[in-house]
């Protein structure tokens, strides 16, 4: 047991760590190459299961055969690695953003299904992480060229995105959200490739050069201090 | 109930019939029949809701009515419910009435009628059934969605323990369904071709988010289920129970049991209400909940404190009287003052519950094991005096109150501690001494005990001993020893002393402990006795003494074996002839010496007996050392005379001898033993510990024999470790030995003289030619320090001229190229003509031999003798002639050397042939002539290393030289 909470536990500590350096100063990291770095550790944290999907199977007695098979994601439910790997940097960040937002949401609805205050906390850590992780990608936004045409603004805040329809069936919420949280981790681990692939290609774009998003974000971050507190928090900058 | 139930529906039924025949026989329906019936569903408390009205009465009447309700499964004629239902009717009122199914109502279609009849008094003759209304049909399946299958009933909440039914409805009948319960195939029964029940009995609570039961298909690709909630049973509150410590506020307390709580249900919730006041409060804990009590005097509460979850509630009662639950605060401020040695005041302060309330304090004092209890009764402070305490203690007290006049509870105790002040010791110290006369001293060691805390009475400082020469009353000596000592060493004469010893702390001195030592220790030669130990330590005993003691003491040594003995003494009365001494340091297989003093009246120890013993006797973990001797045919002699009995674990009572050989057979002395290897001994016991030989007899010759000898105790004997092997020797062989040795003795003296005669013989019949390079003389030369002194070999010299007679070719050749088979002769002539002068006498000096030549090794001056072949001596002359002359020419020739007198001397030159000197044969005798000094010149012939060749060798003859030559 105490193990288990090791396992659950020590992922996000580590996420909490990564995400001292950014959003908890109140500032961006204006290094590219750092701030992507720091994107992929967190993808590769989020997408692993013990974080929310191990810990909601076992509190809601799925881990059974003949249960377990059906705790699979539904197609459709999240943006599929081709899909995410055929968007350009910009598109990519701003679907994240957007579906980073739904999940805060879900996971908040999924809420009054955990009756331990323990998985009640392991989710609660969860969606801080997402909060940090949402907040990375708005700074990699101000990094990447042309946001300043394109940028719309995204709604991270749970109670405005679109909210899942909730049945009153708890056994099929509760596969539902199993089926989420499936879903969930295995988007992340996309995610997590596409930001390797930015990695290893940094030129992949020359419409989107890390060099001149970075020349550019920098006069950006700049600008983008001074405005900083007109800006609604988590919501990435017009 | 049932019955009841049943026989009441077959009455009324059979009141209904005749009723029924009575209104057909006249014809006339009831005009309070039930109307507007509707029904309505609960799915999720799977309930039925009945509504309906009852028409044609009148404004403001009442009728009392039963209405009987009939309820059908599947088809109207499967009646599975009948139920009367008895209420009073008003005017424009709608009526309910509500039914649980067992079932989940999607899992079958259900029918409902109902029929009413007046029971009321009033209107006696209207007492009979109306017509059934028509059945109304409720069927929740046609309002599912369009998946293939369902399962029923959805989130239902139950307690653990329940009897619960579940059903699967399919849209089609060829769906193969399969059931589960938390993964485990359930069986059911089929209700309709496409509906299945399953019954769960007694449901078990599994965890807080429920059960899962699901569903699939045969294809298993669709799934469908539900969570059923399994809640705990909700349990009556133990324990509960109010009490008050200030009388303004009750806290209510109690057990809640276990926690229903569920996903889909909070846990119970408490209330709590009083039925006098009428006051009800709903309570924030789970297991506590305060209660203002009421400003106006009311005494009496009954609480009734109730448990409610969404299935049951629970209550309990508790009635009680306020002041009868006073539960007072812990008291305050505890404080000691005039603390002395034994005395101490102790006080308190409590807190105030009323204006009439006496409080009853109990006050406790912990001290050295001592408990003692006070009641008092306390109303603002309290306070309370202890006596007889002991000096220097610290105690511990601690009060607590409660009510006197209704006693509920002790309040919490308040603890404080308190040390008392110290008092002078009480006890003289226990002191025993150790004498031993060192060059005509005494040399005291005082050994005393530290005071016990209860003796000491405070922390001791320093102990005072008076030394008081008895001899001499006037001369006293105090020596002050700091505490924590336990001894001190004294340097006495042989004078009696007195020594008195005290002990003293801050505050006094202990009264003294008096012993007198003299010179002699008093240590008489008494026998030592054996005792034996027992668990507890050892029991000693000893005669009483028929003078006047003042009592006795034992004493021992505590780490006997230890450099340090660590004297141990125990001091007894002098009506005690016994005690048991026991100490936590006696080791089992350890001797302790145990002596014992009488005490005189005049305070003079004196030794009375010894005993010796073992706490614990162990057997012998060692053999001693055995050497073996006096080995014979027929007996061999083992020995072990460094080995000390004083030192081991336990008594030595003697020794066994094993003895094992290859025969088995065991002389008288001996007994067969068997070892724990099983192998067949003969053993040997000597029964006194102080011998340590023994003779092994009645041996056989030329075998081979194994011995161990190992110490027997009462416990046992030592170890059977490896045995010494030994072989006998040979019978005959000392016969012979002394024999045969003197035979050799006796040969060898034989052979000796045998050998002694020959060399005498040979000595006087042929004795060997001398060896000049052997000769004795050399080192006689070496010995006078001349190393230059050598013989001279022949071919390192040059010759200064080399005549050469009997030349047959006219061919002068060399030394060096002379052959030997000619018969050559050489003369030596010397080059310079200078001699010493005219005369007899000729000095022959050669100065060939220089100081280089002399050097080198190849030249030493060594002085040969002359030496002649046997068989040419034989022929020239008689042996001893020539011997003569020749030791004679020899020895006037070392007769002439000065040793060491100049660098350069001459030695009597050796004209050698190549061949060596052995066969130099003189060729002229000695001559004797007076004075000479030369040398006697050996002229070699080369030939004579071979026989002579032809006939002039009877002519030649060693020719000297010509003495016309010689002598000018």
């Amino acid at each position: 047991m105490r193990a288990q909470l090791m396992r659950r536990t020590l992922p996000s500590l580590v996420l909490g760590l990564l995400f001292l350096s950014t959003p908890a100063m109140g500032s961006c990291l204006d290094k590219y190459q750092e701030l992507l770095g720091q994107l992929q550790k967190q993808a590769d944290i989020m997408q692993r299961t013990s974080l929310l999907l191990d810990p909601y199977i076992q509190s809601q007695g799925l881990d059974k055969d003949g249960l377990k098979e059906h705790c699979r994601e539904r197609p459709g439910a999240f943006p599929s690695r081709d899909a995410l790997q055929g968007l350009g940097r910009w598109e990519f960040l701003r679907t994240l953003d957007t579906t980073l937002g739904r999940v805060l949401h879900r996971l908040t609805a999924l809420q009054r299904d955990i009756p331990k205050a323990q998985d009640l906390e392991t989710l609660n850590r969860a969606k801080q992480n997402i909060r940090g992780f949402k907040n990375n990608i708005h700074c990699m936004a101000q990094l990447l060229p042309g946001s300043s045409e394109t940028t719309e603004p995204t709604p991270t805040d749970p109670g405005t995105s679109p909210s899942p329809t909730p049945t009153s069936d708890t056994f099929q919420r509760r596969l539902e959200g199993c089926r989420f949280l499936h879903g969930y981790h295995r988007f992340m681990h996309s995610v997590g490739q596409v930001f390797r692939e930015w990695g290893e290609s940094p030129s992949r774009s020359r419409r989107h050069s890390p060099h001149q998003g970075l020349w550019k974000g920098t006069r950006r971050m700049q600008l983008s201090r001074k405005n900083k507190r007109l800006l609604p928090r988590g919501q990435l900058p017009r | 109930m049932a019955l009841f139930s049943v026989f009441q529906t077959t009455f009324l039924l059979a009141l209904l019939s005749l009723r029924t025949y009575q209104s057909e026989v006249l014809s006339e329906p009831l005009p309070w029949a039930p109307e507007s019936l509707r029904v309505f569903i609960n799915s999720t408390h799977q309930c039925l809701h009945l509504q309906w009205s009852v028409h044609n009465l009148a404004h403001h009447q009442e009728l009392k009515m039963v209405f009987q309700i009939e309820i059908s499964r599947i088809k109207t004629s499967n009646v599975i419910w009948v139920e009367n239902y008895s209420t009073t009717v008003k005017w424009n009122q709608v009526l309910h009435w509500s039914w649980e199914s067992k079932l989940p109502l999607e899992c079958a279609k259900h029918f409902i009628r109902m029929r009413s009849a007046v029971d009321d008094a009033k209107t006696p003759e209207q007492s009979f059934w109306s017509n059934w209304s028509s059945w109304e049909e409720v069927h929740v399946q046609n309002s599912l969605g369009h998946d293939p299958f369902f399962v029923f009933p959805k989130d239902k909440l139950v307690e653990e323990g329940s009897n619960v039914t579940i059903c699967y409805v399919s849209r089609s009948q060829q769906n193969n369904i399969s059931c589960y319960l938390e993964g485990v195939r359930m069986q059911g029964e089929q209700l309709e071709p496409n509906v299945s029940v399953f019954n769960l009995n007694h449901v078990a609570f599994i965890r807080e988010t429920g059960t899962n039961i699901y569903c699939k298909g045969d294809q298993g690709d669709s799934i469908k289920g539900i969570v059923l909630f399994v809640s705990k049973v909700l349990e009556e509150p133990k324990d509960f129970s109010c009490e008050t410590q200030d009388l303004t506020t009750l806290n209510c307390t109690w057990d809640p049991r276990s926690d229903t709580g569920l996903l889909k249900q909070l846990s119970q919730s408490y209330t709590l209400f009083e039925s006098f006041s009428g006051k009800k409060t709903l309570c924030k804990h789970k297991s506590w909940c305060s209660w203002e009590v009421a400003p106006e005097s009311q005494e009496m509460y009954n609480f009734t404190l109730t448990a409610e979850n969404y299935l049951r509630k629970r209550s309990v009662h508790l009635l009680f009287n306020l002041t009868h639950r006073v539960h007072p605060m812990a008291p305050f401020s505890v404080l000691f003052t005039d603390v002395s040695a034994t005395n101490a005041t102790m006080t308190w302060k409590v807190h105030t519950t009323g204006n009439y309330y006496t409080l009853l304090c109990q006050v406790e004092l912990y001290g050295e094991g001592e408990v003692i209890q006070r009641n008092v009764s306390v109303e603002v402070d309290g306070k309370q005096l202890f006596g007889g305490l002991k000096p220097d203690t610290e105690y511990r007290a601690q009060v607590r109150c409660a009510n006197a006049n209704h006693f509920w509870k002790w309040s919490e105790w308040t603890r404080q501690n308190f040390t008392t002040a110290e008092a002078a010791p009480s006890e003289a110290p226990d002191v025993w001494r150790n004498v031993k006369s060192v060059q005509g001293h005494s040399v005291v060691t005082l050994f005393w005990k530290p005071l016990s805390k209860l003796q000491a009475n405070g922390k001791i400082l320093f102990y005072n001993i008076v030394i008081e020469n008895l001899d001499r009353s006037s001369i006293s000596k105090l020596l002050s020893i700091p505490a924590p000592a336990n001894g001190t060493e004294l340097n006495l004469d042989q004078c009696l002393y007195q020594i008195h010893v005290t002990a003293n702390n801050s505050v006094g001195t202990s009264p003294a402990s008096v012993i007198i030592v003299s010179g002699d220790p008093g240590n008489k030669e008494v026998e030592e006795e054996r005792v034996k130990g027992m668990e507890d330590g050892f029991s000693l005993s000893w005669k009483p003494q028929p003078g006047n003691v003042t009592g006795y003491i034992v004493e021992w040594c505590d780490h006997p074996r230890g450099p340090l003995c660590d004297l141990q003494w125990k001091s007894v009365g002098p009506t005690t002839t016994s005690t048991v001494v026991s100490s936590d340091a006696f080791r089992p297989g350890v001797q302790y010496n145990f002596r014992i003093y009488g005490i005189s009246t005049e305070r003079v120890p004196y030794l009375l007996e010894k005993k010796t013993g073992y706490s614990q006797e162990l057997a012998p973990s060692d053999n001693p050392q055995v050497v073996m001797s006096n080995l014979t045919s027929r007996s061999f002699t083992l020995s072990w005379k460094d080995y000390s009995i004083e030192s081991q674990p336990s008594f030595i009572q003697g020794y066994h001898v094993y003895l094992k050989s290859k025969a088995g057979q065991c002389h008288s002395g001996s007994e067969k033993a068997v070892l724990s290897d099983d192998a067949v001994c003969c053993k040997y016991r000597i029964d006194n510990p102080k011998q340590k030989t023994f003779v092994v007899e009645n041996l056989q010759p030329e075998s081979f024999y194994e011995f161990l000898v190992t110490p027997y105790t009462s416990v046992g004997e030592g170890p059977h470790g490896a045995f010494t092997k030994v072989t006998t020797p040979d019978e005959y062989s000392p016969i012979l030995i002394r024999i045969i040795l003197p035979m050799v003795f006796c040969i060898l003296l034989i052979m000796i003289i045998c050998y002694l005669k020959s060399q005498w013989m040979k000595e006087k019949c042929y004795p060997d030619i001398p060896d000049p390079y052997k000769s004795s003389v050399l080192s006689l030369i070496k010995s006078k320090e001349n190393p230059r002194l050598t013989i001279m070999s022949i071919k390192d010299c040059v010759p200064d001229s080399i005549e050469v007679l009997n030349k047959q070719e006219g061919t002068r050749k060399s030394l060096t190229e002379t052959e030997s088979s000619k018969a050559t002769y050489l003369y030596l002539l010397p080059t310079e003509k200078s001699y010493s002068g005219p005369g007899p006498c000729i000095c022959f000096e050669n100065f060939t031999y220089n100081q280089a030549a002399s050097d080198s090794a190849s030249c030493g001056h060594v002085p040969v003798a002359p030496v002649a072949p046997l068989s040419q001596l034989g022929l020239l002359t008689s042996p001893e002639n020539l011997l003569k002359a020749l030791e004679k020419n020899y020895m006037n020739s070392l007769g002439e050397i000065p040793a060491g007198e100049t660098n350069l001397n001459y030695v009597s030159q050796l004209a050698s042939a190549m061949s060596g000197d052995k066969f130099i044969l003189p060729t002229n005798p000695p001559e004797p002539a007076l004075c000479s000094e030369y040398k006697m010149q050996m002229a070699i012939p080369l030939g004579l290393a071979s026989p002579p060749s032809s006939g002039s060798s009877s002519l030649s003859s060693v020719t000297l030289l010509d003495e016309g030559e010689h002598y000018h």
